[in-house]
């Protein structure tokens, strides 16, 4: 991998010396790229920023100096060590890391060297410290690391340099880049592919890059049909909801907030946590519940964890063993009602002996696996199973049967995070029976009680 | 189809050992089956298409009612249409939502609450046609031609049909002079079209002399007003089994038996005058005697009151369309634009035919429809009825659409009737079945018909019968080679006049194209065709075009025939319609072909299916972006 690399500079090198044997030529570049800079502030009419002297206009800091002597040290040092740009940024950040640090540090090297010695190492500290300062998903910060690129210094200027890989090292660089605002899902905007044309010119490996980039983000930006925000709520209760109607994807199903989460003082002078209870359950959960064998009993199983993002909660579930084939009731239709020639309307079904036979069958084999129902949902704050009785109680009010079908919960250990509050889990049984159950109302009702 | 084919043969292969068996007894089955047939009198017209028969007998000639009762109606007719001309003023019953108590009583004066009612019990006892007759003037103001039709094609209908003498005696009198006034109550908050789901419940008292009735019906029309009431409701039955079940019964329920509460009548787009509300009964006390035909037989009482009470809608419609002709022509040929009259351009005379042609089929259509209605016999023109409703109830939405736009923004004021008529006219294709029921009734209904009597041959085919395929494959290529079909419309012994035989020649080519693909889809499908209801409603409109053609057809012939006035335009009507529902006819049995391309669908299913599972519109907005 290196020795072409190397092979590649020298060329770069030769290229570089000829232009340098033809003082001509160094006359008419300037006046070129001149010609083209005006015309890419045509396209992007917005673009108001002169790229070309980013360096020079920066606000001065006070700390400015401190971090420029530093940097003066780093480049005394230059050659002893190889991890002085990361040295840099983990100066400038001893006590707060912020973007605004960050952008301190790149203008700080900026406007050092007019040269910009050593640019390729610094952007590639700066893109791995950038994480740490939590910038990794700010486009602003990116196109100011490319701006730390010299301008075109690397665009190619005749056909020998284009079709070589010119200034291979800062191309794959500026790849680096991209590829790394690619792995957090961050497309670049024209600032970006103003500056790539800038740097590298218009069929500059980056450039590609960035052109493959804008024709897939864009596809995929909607490709999943079920997105979940970047900022959750932070309103246990609205997670809850937003989490639920996720997963019972039915536009008829109904939240119903059984609890919410509040703190009491009993008389004793107790805290008692009481945990958000936040169930779901749809129409047609109800009449299969509704339908259910009292016999046969109910499981409450949980908890199930959803990941949303980076956060993940836990859900429970009610739901029943699959009703074995003897015990299925066919629905009984009156044949006088449907029936060919007599249904009031139109038949629905005819009488007839013939099966469906369109010829070739080209569908696919669809094995259906039968499960037991699932009467409803519920998230709650703690996964304890007198918290999660009240909410098989809640359930009871619209569903009266539940009350004659043996309920079994079928817990495992709660979801850690959620366990942390210890001493809310003493005292639920008694409050079990003084609990209301308020749908949908807002927060202040539920101080009413008792 | 071909593929089909190949499987056959290579099926027919295999089985070639058991050729002569399975020929001769698969002879022998068709041939017992076919005199089992002819030996009945078919009564059938529509159904027999199903199976690619034209049952000439049947529609040819055109019926025709006598010089006497010519007489009769005509008499009847002048007075009618003076009232209607003279006495009725339909913009004010559309603005005040009320029929004013005169007008009412001149319709009874005039015996048209008892149009159908015989004389004995004190009606005018017009036969099915003379009712469609008179439907067409009533029909000049939307609000009383529904309240017309809902006391006496089905509010009283029940009684006449099914009712016993005792029954007649009592109520119809009353009922044919009008000063009784009825309803029909079918139609529930939970069940629309859904019969099935009829909650009201009628209970028999101990001493079981009474049924209590509980319930509540939905947008009975006349139900503020109505006195008599043909009313449905469960009743507990014992089955022969000894078991109990629930079956409908029907009742005739005075408003004077109690504990009836009528709702505010609705505010309703149009035929505002028209009083259509809720009726709730409480413990009503119905005497045994009030059952209408017998305990648990109400199921068959509605579907006849249903499915006959329809054909006078292609009468109606065509009454309202020739009246809109006479006056939109009016202002077509006074109005000018560009220094010439309206009714020089191209696109207005096209709105001109399209509603002559309209108001053409429609006529011909329904009074064929009441023809076969009032022949002796039990005919069944259920499938008519509904293909007659369908038809008119669409074409006059369309010509009523037309004849407002002739008059652009005039039309849509309130100065001119067009707008009313428009919004009178749209509730056509939703009262009495709407016209997605009736298509899946029409099309299910023949299916059924077909898919009786074609089972046997259609398992033979599936089995690999080599007889049966020999046959099949023999009639297709005798059809590839002679390339006509004949029916014997035409020809020697031809019922229609030599003039339209082009026309006739399209509608057999239709109908023996129809009768092949009901097979092919009766063979595809088989039982479940109930499902596929955009083959259905293909299937409808191809039979409702054959049904509309053989009317046409008919009609003009006899006017060739025995030279009606102007029976030369009418020639001209019928070709139009005919090579224009031939082409239509094509493309819906091309469409039904298997695999055929321009069959969209699958696609409709897919683009409904998505848009119904976000319940909204799915697109992005055509500003959005992506970056």
């Amino acid at each position: 991998m290196n020795a072409p690399r190397h092979l590649l500079r020298i060329q770069c090198i030769g290229c570089v010396a000829c232009f340098l044997g033809k003082p001509v030529k160094r006359l008419v570049l300037p006046a070129r790229a001149h010609l083209q800079t005006p015309g890419s502030q045509h396209n992007y009419g917005q673009l108001l920023r002169p790229f070309h002297h980013s360096a020079v206009c920066s606000t001065s800091r006070p700390s400015q100096t401190q971090l420029e002597n530093t940097a003066d040290d780093e480049t005394l040092n230059k050659g002893k060590s190889l991890v002085t740009h990361d040295d840099l940024f983990e100066r400038a950040a001893r006590d707060s890391k912020t973007k605004a640090d960050f952008n301190r540090v790149v203008d700080v090297f900026s406007k050092k060297d007019i040269r910009r010695r050593g640019h390729v190492e610094f952007i590639y500290a700066a893109l791995k410290k950038m994480p740490e300062f939590g910038v990794e998903q700010d486009i602003t910060v990116y196109n100011k690391l490319l701006d730390v690129f010299p301008k075109e210094v690397f665009v190619p200027r005749n056909f020998i340099q284009r079709m070589f890989n010119h200034y291979p090292r800062q191309q794959e660089c500026g790849v680096q880049l991209l590829e790394q605002m690619e792995n957090y899902g961050l497309m670049p905007n024209v600032e970006t592919k103003v500056l790539l044309a800038q740097i590298f010119g218009e069929k500059s490996h980056p450039m590609r890059k960035y052109q493959r980039i804008m024709y897939w983000f864009p596809k995929f930006k909607h490709a999943n049909p079920f997105p979940v925000p970047h900022v959750l709520p932070s309103d246990p209760v609205e997670l809850a909801r937003f989490s639920l109607t996720r997963i019972a994807d039915d536009l008829d199903a109904k939240i119903t907030i059984y609890q919410y989460p509040s703190t009491d003082i009993t008389e004793t002078g107790e805290e008692v946590m009481r945990p958000h209870i936040v169930g779901i359950q749809s129409p047609d959960q109800r009449s299969l519940l509704a339908k259910h064998n009292p016999r046969k009993p109910v499981f409450v199983e949980g908890p199930f964890p959803l990941w949303l993002r980076k956060t993940c909660v836990h859900y429970y579930l009610l739901r029943a063993d699959p009703i074995p084939p003897e015990e299925k009731v066919e629905e009984e239709f009156d044949p006088e009602m449907i029936g060919p020639e007599q249904s009031l309307f139109y038949p629905q079904r005819v009488e007839l002996d013939l099966e469906r036979d369109m010829g070739d069958d080209f569908s696919f084999i669809v094995d259906d696996v039968e499960e037991g129902p699932v009467y409803a949902m519920c998230m709650a704050g703690q996964g304890d199973q007198a918290t999660l009785s009240q909410w098989i109680s809640g359930l009871q009010e619209t569903c009266p049967i539940l009350g004659q079908i043996p309920t079994v919960f079928r817990l495992d250990s709660g979801p850690r995070e959620l366990q942390t509050s210890s001493g809310a889990q003493q005292t639920p049984e008694q409050e079990v029976e003084t609990e209301q159950i308020i749908e949908e109302e807002p927060l202040l009702s539920q101080r009413v009680k008792q | 189809m071909n593929l089909n084919k190949l499987i056959v043969v290579s099926r027919s292969v295999k089985f070639g050992r058991n050729l002569f068996a399975a020929r001769g007894a698969c002879l022998h089955h068709f041939q017992s089956r076919r005199s089992i047939r002819s030996s009945a009198r078919s009564l059938t017209y529509a159904k027999d298409l199903f199976l690619g028969k034209v049952n000439k007998a049947e529609v040819f000639p055109y019926p025709e009612i006598s010089n006497e009762e010519l007489e009769e109606i005509n008499q009847l007719v002048q007075p009618v249409e003076k009232f209607f001309n003279e006495d009725v003023d339909s913009t004010k019953i559309d603005h005040d939502a009320v029929i004013p108590p005169e007008t009412l009583n001149g319709l009874k004066e005039l015996g048209l609450f008892g149009i159908q009612i015989p004389e004995e019990y004190g009606g005018l006892g017009l036969s099915n046609t003379m009712y469609a007759r008179l439907g067409e003037i009533t029909s000049l103001d939307g609000a009383i031609a529904v309240t017309l039709a809902a006391h006496q094609a089905i509010g009283l209908k029940g009684i006449l049909i099914a009712g016993n003498e005792a029954q007649k005696a009592k109520y119809l009198p009353k009922l044919a002079t009008g000063e009784h006034i009825a309803a029909f109550c079918l139609t529930e908050p939970g069940s629309g079209s859904d019969a099935a789901s009829i909650q009201t419940r009628a209970t028999l008292t101990e001493d079981g002399k009474h049924f209590l009735l509980n319930g509540t019906k939905f947008w009975i029309s006349n139900g503020g007003w109505a006195d008599i009431m043909t009313v449905f409701a469960r009743t507990e039955v014992v089955d022969t089994d000894g078991q109990k079940k629930d079956k409908i019964t029907a009742f005739i329920v005075e408003r004077a038996f109690g504990g009836i509460a009528s709702g505010k009548p609705e505010d309703k787009l149009g035929i505002r005058g028209s009083n259509t509300c809720e009726i709730t009964f409480e413990d009503t006390k119905v005497p045994i005697e009030n059952v209408i035909g017998e305990v648990g037989g109400g199921f068959k009482v509605a579907m006849n009151i249903l499915n006959n009470g329809r054909f006078s809608m292609g009468s109606a419609g065509a009454g309202m369309i020739k009246r809109l002709i006479e006056m939109t022509s009016e202002y077509a040929c006074t109005r000018k634009q560009f220094s010439r009259s309206l009714s020089e351009f191209g696109m207005i005379q096209d709105k001109f035919a399209t509603m002559t042609l309209n108001a053409f089929v429609m006529e011909s259509m329904a009074y064929l429809t009441a023809g076969m209605m009032d022949r002796p016999g039990v005919p069944d023109c259920s499938l008519e009825a509904a293909m007659v409703k369908v038809f008119s109830s669409e074409g006059s939405w369309i010509c009523v659409s037309e004849a407002l736009q002739v008059l652009g923004g005039l039309g849509f004021t309130k100065n001119y009737p067009y707008e009313r008529y428009l919004r009178d006219c749209r509730i056509l294709q939703i009262f009495e079945g709407t016209n997605e029921i009736l298509r899946m009734y029409i099309a299910l209904t023949g299916m059924q018909y077909a898919g009786k009597i074609l089972t046997g041959k259609i398992k033979e085919m599936k089995k690999g019968n080599v007889g049966v395929v020999f046959e099949i494959l023999g009639k297709k290529l005798k059809d590839s080679v002679v390339r006509t079909v004949d029916f014997g419309l035409t020809g020697k012994d031809g019922v229609v006049h030599p003039s339209l035989t082009e026309s006739a020649k399209m509608f057999e080519q239709n109908a023996a194209h129809f009768g092949s693909t009901v097979e092919r889809l009766l063979y595809q499908y088989g039982k479940t065709i109930v499902e596929e209801q955009l083959v259905l409603k293909k299937v409808a409109d191809v039979l409702i075009n054959l049904y509309a053609m053989t009317a046409v057809l008919s009609r003009t012939s006899r006017s060739i025939s025995i030279g009606l006035r102007n029976h030369d335009h009418e020639v001209l009507l019928t070709n139009t319609f005919c090579k224009d529902a031939h082409f239509k006819n094509n493309f819906l049995l091309t469409q039904l072909q298997k695999n055929s391309p321009e069959n969209n669908d699958a696609n409709i299913k897919k683009i409904a299916q998505e848009v119904l599972a976000k319940r909204a519109y799915v697109c992005s907005h055509p500003l959005d972006r992506t970056f």
